[in-house]
């Protein structure tokens, strides 16, 4: 019971914050989203110690955890957009999904070899 | 009465959704799939127009600030690894992006598309405000760039896992990298159920993919125009 109540204060806490970052970015004008700011802000209050990272933790991971559903409203957002899918929208899914594929491999086995090629550098 | 329906609906339908891919993982039928299609044929055959359903689902969308916000805390925790990645993360991330504006180009030439079409989709794969920053700069339109990041945020999200385990992509380091380049917040919420670490460079690679697209994307159009006409002229 009080773990829960804790998470949903530490939510609360990252919305305040989320929030606050979003007027100041809109107020200096910064062209960097409020949130990533944000993220920025906290990681820096962590790592000089200011917030202890126990403070946190429980509501940021529930947050990441249940990340997919705050993507759902956007995503059903699309059906706003149905001329733009009924003459273009198999052109644009093919871009986006054979592009993605592109990105994936990639940046994922630059990433691989990158390592293995450490891992064999390393003397044993 | 609608607002509360269709907040409390989305979430009852993404409940269940999760259930039914726990029971049979299929690609077609992942939470971002199932949930996104059982709402927009409620919302076709009941008649609600998308505007007055998200009156009330806006209330979840408007989590996805505050759950950037909360990356600080893994990315605290694993800095360390980070650090010890950076260069790894960093060259991976530059290959990532420019082979995601450069295939987009050249995908989208091939298919004919109009040149303000074009020029919509090439940040498709990095975060939707910086995305349409881009897509404004070079000349697209950005709400075809919106829509396009959220179709590349579900499809990558989808299909992420099964390109990791064709390329037998192994290590959390590589598929946090993979997830977070190629589709920025989703493929980032993707990596975190993979792992902590996994989850923490996603959403590492997610932020310098969206700052090496803004920076490179104007200065590679013209040498990707010039490739596809074979030389100045």
């Amino acid at each position: 019971m009080k773990k829960a109540f804790n998470t949903i204060v530490q939510i609360f806490v990252f919305i305040l914050i989320s929030w606050a970052m979003n007027k100041l970015v809109l107020w200096l004008r910064l062209p960097v989203p409020g949130s990533i700011a944000g993220m920025l802000a906290v990681f820096v209050l962590l790592q000089t110690k200011v917030l202890r990272r126990e403070w946190l933790e429980a509501g940021s991971g529930w947050l990441t955890a249940e990340m997919l559903l705050f993507f759902i409203p956007p995503a059903v957002g699309i059906v706003s957009y149905r001329s733009l899918l009924l003459s273009s929208g198999v052109q644009i899914v093919l871009v986006v999904a054979l592009g993605t594929v592109v990105v994936m491999m990639c940046s994922g086995l630059v990433a691989q070899s990158i390592a293995k090629r450490k891992e064999g550098a390393r003397p044993s | 009465m609608i607002e509360a329906a269709s907040l409390f609906g989305t979430i009852l339908i993404y409940m269940l959704s999760k259930r039914l891919y726990r029971r049979k993982p299929l690609l077609l039928l992942s939470p971002l799939i199932t949930t996104p299609a059982a709402l927009v044929i409620l919302l076709v055959t009941t008649g609600t127009p998308f505007g007055s359903y998200n009156a009330g689902a806006h209330w979840l969308s408007d989590m996805l600030g505050p759950a950037t916000v909360a990356f600080a805390v893994p990315l605290s925790k694993h800095f360390d690894l980070i650090k010890k990645h950076a260069a790894e993360i960093l060259a991976s991330v530059l290959a990532g992006s420019a082979a995601a504006v450069a295939s987009s180009f050249w995908m989208a030439e091939a298919l004919h598309l109009n040149k303000q079409l074009i020029y919509s989709l090439l940040p498709h794969s990095v975060t939707t405000p910086i995305a349409m920053n881009v897509s404004e700069t070079i000349g697209g339109i950005p709400t075809i760039t919106a829509v396009a990041v959220m179709m590349t945020g579900i499809f990558g999200s989808v299909a992420g896992p099964a390109v990791i385990r064709l390329c037998n992509i192994r290590g959390d380091i590589a598929r946090g990298i993979l997830l977070g380049t190629s589709s920025h917040g989703a493929g980032t919420s993707k990596a975190f159920e993979f792992s902590s670490v996994s989850g923490t460079v996603s959403s590492i690679s997610m932020i310098l993919a969206a700052v090496v697209t803004l920076a490179i994307t104007p200065w590679i159009l013209a040498p990707l125009h010039l490739f596809l006409s074979g030389g100045p002229g």
